[in-house]
């Protein structure tokens, strides 16, 4: 019986990670003010992130951290304006997205964007194209119907 | 009766102060940072950077911000 890679442990952490990083990709492209972002797992460990991943780990997993504690349960979410810029989180299950954007970033769309991705993100089945069609995909679209005729009371 | 002229000038640069001091103040509201978080079930809760919790998330958001430079 042949195995398929994504079935076996390693191939679905492949899976995952490469998910996670067309996560982050797509994140880039739906959000002009993101500075960056990054998909953490349970464990903290970063699966994908806009730059170095050791450092989203470090700092997205304190600003969790943070968040916990702030209440003694765990966030599903979190915003924090500061003057520098935009500080985001939020939880899925297993996973939790941690962004950073322009300050005055309109952050109900933002976090829209998030909970989007990283639910399509959690439930296993990729991350869908979400993106308007481009131009040549609107071109090669079958022509739209012609009106239909006129009835003969109206032509006359 | 037309106004007099310096009364005139006089309303235009109060009015422009005016929209100035109100820029100001909107600017400062808006510019006044602030951390919030949402738990499961809809409940959300805002710290101020006065307490222990608001100053960690603050700094813990600075760390991050700095990490996505």
């Amino acid at each position: 019986m042949s195995r398929t890679k994504a079935s076996s442990p390693a191939g679905n952490a492949s899976a995952r990670a490469a998910d996670a990083e067309l996560a982050v990709a797509r994140m880039g492209e739906m959000s002009p003010d993101l500075r960056g972002c990054a998909v953490l797992d349970r464990s903290g460990k970063a699966l994908a992130a806009s730059g170095g991943t050791r450092a989203w780990e470090e700092a997205g997993g304190a600003f969790l951290d943070a968040a916990d504690a702030a209440d003694g349960t765990a966030a599903s979410g979190v915003h924090v304006a500061t003057e520098d810029g935009e500080a985001f989180a939020i939880r899925d299950g297993e996973l939790a997205m941690v962004a950073v954007a322009e300050r005055f970033t309109l952050a109900s769309l933002m976090l829209f964007d998030m909970r989007t991705v990283l639910r399509d993100l959690a439930s296993g089945n990729g991350i869908p194209d979400r993106r308007a069609p481009d131009r040549a995909e609107t071109s090669a679209a079958p022509p739209a119907p012609e009106d239909p005729p006129l009835p003969p009371e109206a032509a006359s | 009766m037309s106004p007099k002229p310096h009364r005139l000038l006089l309303d235009r640069v109060s009015s422009y102060a005016d929209e100035a001091g109100a820029y100001l103040r909107r600017r400062r509201m808006t510019r006044k940072p602030f951390a919030r978080v949402s738990y499961p079930g809809g409940r959300s809760a805002a710290y101020d950077a006065e307490t222990e919790a608001g100053r960690k998330l603050f700094l813990a958001a600075s760390t991050l911000i700095d990490a996505a430079r």
